[in-house]
């Protein structure tokens, strides 16, 4: 098991366990995190599923896949270095303890 | 593993005038079924419907035979998959996107919501369909496409024509020359309209695509807006007039939902309660496991979102409008690639906008008479007429 924290803009946070091979945005879902609609079911076809990587996280998670980038600048909260989709994110072991910002609403 | 069943007893007339009691029946004893009368196989259970959306290798969008075809006079978005439906829609995606919606369209559609609703009489009967629903879809629509020269009229015409021609199963040639004249109009203004979107380059989708970096070809802009204008009118028109009767005729949720200021829940039920578009098709590319039955290769499936939302395996009490039940992912917007690209519009326009606004104008709205509100469609669905009492 991989833990996960997802850390509200207002700062309230909450420490959930993942599944390997699930998404991040699959990880919140399945445990009802705020702020993480994911519409389109994982499909990179709408931009409800934004979080910024925390900075010491971002090397882990990795570089944002063909077409995130153009996604991301649809979304509603502004784009940052450390923006991805959540569903492009995959659960591996070396992401235990991963953590991950919400973008205000 | 079980041979498909086949239901030889619904028909098309049945399922346009009440297709609900139908769905949960087959939800409980036959959840994918071949529908003998329209020879397409039904699939009613939410696991299913969503499983199917989101998985489009197996189930493909792609339909040679559709006849979307000639009433478009072009192979949309609609009906493709993979990289080369990525490519036409992420070319408009950004007029949809939530950041436009705020910078842009949000104050655009105030104004218009309340242009619109100020012109309603106030002590009368008045059809809320044909008098707001309508109009001010059109009137929002033809801004966010960049289509401000047409008028509310043509839009609900050409959006009207292309989706008797996108169902025309039976190959009506009348429903075609429709759906070709309404064409004509169409390419007509948007050649006229190009040079105003190349000098004043602004969000709005057709001068998005048409100063794009690296632009799609010209014929898939044109499919492209018609898509939008066949997909954008009718849903939020058919939402808005269900949310309205939701609410009109549970007075005690309405006072809630004014209470709580829960438009957007109250959207939200709506669109769950009578999804605007109830079924969505896809072909299987191969032999592929539903449920405990096998569905062959180059069958059409059709996933019955209406059906999925009312799923006893999720809601408690489906059948019914419940603003205040508890919270679960609906299907309205489907899921998948194809996810709704007018979602976020919809929720802001209709449940952050519109709603609030028409009730704080309107704060006594009655339906005298919740029979005389006719509701029609197995693809499409929503009430044909909506006559309130304005106070």
């Amino acid at each position: 098991m991989v833990a996960i924290t997802f850390i509200q803009p207002d700062g309230a946070s909450q420490t959930v366990t993942a599944t390997v091979g699930d998404s991040v945005m699959q990880t919140a879902l399945n445990n009802n995190i705020d702020g993480i609609f994911a519409e389109c079911g994982g499909a990179m076809m709408c931009a409800t599923c934004h979080c910024y990587v925390d900075d010491a996280w971002t090397d882990a998670t990795g570089e944002r896949v063909d077409g995130e980038e153009d996604m991301l600048d649809c979304a509603e909260a502004e784009m940052r270095p450390t923006s991805r989709l959540t569903c492009q994110i995959k659960v591996t072991d070396a992401l235990d303890g991963l953590v991950v910002h919400l973008p205000e609403a | 593993m079980l041979d498909i069943p086949v239901n030889d007893t619904v028909s098309l007339a049945d399922l346009i005038n009440d297709p609900y009691p139908i769905y949960k029946r087959m939800r409980a004893e036959t959840p994918v079924v071949r529908v003998a009368q329209t020879n397409r196989i039904f699939v009613t259970r939410a696991e299913h419907t969503k499983w199917i959306k989101e998985t489009p290798e197996v189930f493909s969008s792609d339909d040679p035979m559709t006849p979307m075809k000639p009433a478009f006079q072009a192979h949309t978005l609609m009906r493709k998959d993979g990289a080369e439906h990525r490519a036409e829609r992420m070319a408009m995606q950004a007029s949809f996107s939530p950041k436009v919606i705020k910078t842009d369209w949000a104050d655009l559609y105030q104004k218009l919501a309340e242009d619109y609703v100020s012109r309603l009489p106030r002590g009368e009967t008045v059809d809320l369909f044909s008098a707001l629903c309508g109009p001010v879809a059109a009137r929002i629509l033809a801004h966010m496409l960049g289509l401000e020269e047409a008028s509310d009229d043509e839009m609900q015409r050409w959006s009207q024509r292309l989706i008797d021609g996108a169902g025309n199963f039976g190959r009506d040639p009348e429903l075609f020359r429709k759906s070709d004249e309404a064409n004509a109009e169409m390419n007509d203004l948007f050649a006229r309209i190009i040079p105003r979107h190349r000098e004043q380059p602004n969000n709005s989708a057709f001068s998005v695509m048409l100063n794009a970096a690296n632009p799609i070809p010209m014929s898939q802009m044109y499919a492209n807006i018609k898509i939008a204008i066949g997909g954008g009118i009718n849903e939020p028109r058919d939402a808005l007039a269900t949310i309205v009767y939701g609410l009109l005729t549970n007075p005690d949720q309405l006072e809630e939902v004014k209470r709580q200021d829960a438009w957007i829940d109250a959207f939200e039920e709506g669109v769950r309660w009578v999804a605007p578009i109830q079924v969505s098709g896809r072909r299987t590319t191969q032999e592929v496991q539903i449920g405990d039955v096998l569905v062959g290769p180059g069958e059409t499936v059709m996933t019955i979102q209406a059906s999925a939302n009312r799923d006893e395996a999720i809601w408690e009490d489906g059948e019914n409008f419940n603003v205040f039940r508890a919270k679960h992912p609906h299907q309205a917007f489907g899921s998948g690639p194809h996810h709704c690209a007018g979602a976020h519009v919809a929720r802001r326009t209709l449940g952050q906008i519109m709603l609030p606004l028409l009730f704080d104008r309107f704060p006594n709205m009655s339906l005298p008479d919740p029979d005389a509100v006719i509701w029609s469609g197995f693809g499409f669905r929503g009430p044909l007429n909506l006559p309130v009492v304005l106070n």
